[in-house]
């Protein structure tokens, strides 16, 4: 795609996702008497709704879409493997196990700190899957079956939790990922961690390109590979760990946005990661507005919508993958 | 050669076992006298006069106890949840939690009567009918009416009617003296919700304490829902703005970030400062005749406050 039409067509879509996040749901909202209100200096209830609510949650949502699709471009890239994504790599499933662990532990945690066990579980299941998926060198079909084990085994034990602890019953809901709880406190406390997280795999862009390649090529050409792991690996943790303590486990975008952002604008990670920023975000704020409405006037987990979409995008990408023959 | 010997023995056995159990069911059925309970999950066969009940909810329990029958086995989460139900300390075997009961230890017992609820134990009703006559009644997530069914049906299978007439007459004495308390003209509306770590259930108009306030005269701010309870967001709390909220079991980290919303005191509850804690396992989780009356007295002492 020509790039100025892929930027008019992006932002056009931005527009239309800000407009519908900010004034679809419950409270109805009339855009022109909101503004006469401000205008006038006035606040009615659908104003403070406008402010405290829809804005910190339509902020928030692209901000961890953008965090989860640039996380699986990352993985994706780090380890040449098309599969990989915060939710296949077990770190979605690592986070989310510890945040219901700590909840359990210390009831009164806040979300603030439940963040530093979202980052230590998001490091748990990724070197878990990682170090088994190594073992005598890491194949697409390889890491998918050991992910899915290890994905499974974490989530399993995380419902165990929940099953032996009636007070955490509900948990439930917030594990299939939801931004329904979205405020400036949260959007605070996520800010910092996700522009680390984002800055972190900006530097790493170039690098990336090459790693791409293939490990030899890197090699070869002066890349400081195990550096570059690690520091990569360090920005999947901050971003998808903290995705994971506000928002749950919200799946596929990671897996998602780089193959849809690769396919608009070509193999060049300095122009993927933040094209990807840009969709996850956007793929994100579209499923929470659709989220709002699947069970109207109650919100469905935003994480059902993800997978909803997600789901038949993976079956199609592997029966790709199994056509070009897996390795 | 000692394969086939070795398969021969467990053939045997396992037929010498099956003719045992056959056996045994059958002297079961003619041995004593049955009544045929319709439930929610069907029909069942219960003996005329169960002594051995295992009851995995905790209405069923109270039902029970109010029928003057203790249960041999009880599902609980905590140590005091039964001596909280009952208001007093009876022995009997924990059969696992509610939501997972222990199958082993129920067949342990060797009931002649099990009283699983239809939306957590549906699931294992086979499994349930293998061990004893079992029969599925309606109490989580079901209205205050289809509660009092259940123990209508409790007392039918456990062949206590008279106390079971004698005991609803007496019920409804209680809620219309209760009534009599509430004044007609206050139309405040009232939010039953329990504060989770992250999310707030209401307990609308057809859930068992909503249905019960509405039957005095209390009414409820949520209002034609699809189930009894709903998982809500603050937007649609300050969309249907009670005027009083009981509040069951306040988990500090969500309340406090409600609390940091300027929208909360947009709420008329919290404007009006009605805001009230209630005991969450009586409000929520009882669901008995005892627990209504108790939770029908509390709401008028709080509502009179203002």
């Amino acid at each position: 795609m020509q790039r100025k039409r892929l930027i008019f067509v992006l932002i056009l879509l931005s527009c239309l996702a800000v407009y519908s996040s900010l004034f679809f749901g419950i409270t109805q909202m009339n855009p022109v008497h909101l503004v006469q209100e401000w205008i006038s200096g006035t606040t009615s209830k659908a104003g403070l709704v406008l402010t405290n609510l829809r804005l910190p949650r339509l902020l928030l949502g692209l901000l961890l879409g953008a965090n989860l699709a640039v996380a699986g471009a990352i993985m994706q890239a780090v380890t040449r493997n098309p599969l990989a994504s915060p939710q296949v790599f077990g770190v979605n499933a690592g986070a989310s196990f510890l945040v219901v662990l700590s909840l359990l532990i210390f009831p009164s945690l806040g979300t603030a700190n439940l963040l530093y066990f979202a980052f230590a579980g998001a490091l748990l299941g990724g070197v878990l899957v990682f170090s088994f998926a190594s073992i005598r060198g890491m194949t697409a079909l390889k890491l998918a079956l050991v992910g899915m084990a290890i994905h499974l085994l974490l989530t399993s034990l995380t419902k165990g939790l929940i099953l032996f602890n009636d007070r955490i019953t509900n948990v439930l809901y917030w594990l299939s990922g939801s931004l329904s709880d979205a405020s400036w406190l949260e959007l605070r406390i996520v800010l910092p961690w996700s522009l680390a997280g984002l800055i972190l795999a900006a530097s790493l862009a170039k690098s990336l390109a090459v790693f791409q390649l293939g490990q030899d090529v890197a090699v070869g050409l002066g890349q400081k590979v195990t550096r570059i792991r690690l520091l990569a690996g360090i920005s999947v943790v901050l971003l998808a760990g903290v995705t994971v303590a506000v928002a749950g486990a919200i799946g596929f975008i990671g897996l998602m946005v780089p193959h849809i952002t690769r396919r608009l604008v070509g193999e060049d990670y300095r122009i993927v990661l933040p094209v990807s920023a840009v969709i996850g975000g956007l793929l994100l704020t579209y499923a929470d507005v659709l989220a709002r409405f699947i069970a109207y006037p109650y919100e469905s987990p935003v994480g059902i919508v993800t997978s909803l979409l997600g789901a038949p995008f993976f079956l199609l990408l592997a029966r790709r993958q199994m056509k070009g023959g897996l390795r | 050669m000692r394969r086939k010997t070795w398969m021969t023995a467990l053939t045997l056995l396992v037929l010498s076992s099956l003719m045992l159990a056959a056996c045994s069911g059958q002297a079961e059925q003619t041995n004593e006298k049955t009544r045929t309970i319709t439930h929610e999950a069907g029909k069942t066969k219960v003996p005329e006069k169960p002594k051995k009940v295992v009851a995995l909810e905790f209405s069923f329990v109270d039902a029970l106890d109010e029928l003057g029958i203790t249960p041999v086995g009880i599902a609980q989460e905590n140590k005091t949840d039964v001596s909280g139900l009952l208001g007093k300390d009876i022995s009997f075997t924990e059969v696992g939690t509610r939501q997972q009961p222990n199958l082993e230890v129920i067949s342990s017992l060797q009931p002649d009567l099990i009283i699983g609820d239809f939306n957590r134990h549906k699931g294992i009703y086979k499994q349930l009918q293998e061990i004893a006559p079992t029969i599925i009644l309606k109490s989580r997530n079901a209205t205050y009416e289809e509660n009092l069914d259940s123990f209508k049906t409790i007392a039918e299978a456990v062949g206590k009617t008279k106390q079971m007439d004698d005991r609803l007459a007496l019920h409804e004495e209680r809620l219309q003296a209760a009534k009599k308390k509430v004044d007609p003209k206050d139309d405040r509306k009232v939010m039953v919700g329990v504060f989770r770590a992250d999310s707030l259930t209401a307990h609308g108009e057809t859930s068992f304490d909503g249905e019960l306030l509405e039957k005095i005269g209390i009414e409820n701010a949520v209002t034609k829902t699809a189930e009894p309870t709903v998982t809500i967001t603050l937007e649609q709390m300050v969309k249907w703005d009670p005027d009083v909220i009981f509040m069951a079991e306040a988990d500090p980290k969500l309340l406090k970030e409600w609390k940091d919303n300027p929208l909360w005191n947009q709420i008329t509850a919290v404007k009006n400062g009605e805001v009230y804690e209630v005991n969450r396992d009586l409000w929520t989780r009882y669901r008995g005749l005892d627990a209504a009356e108790q939770i029908v007295d509390e709401a008028i002492q709080l509502l009179k406050q203002k």
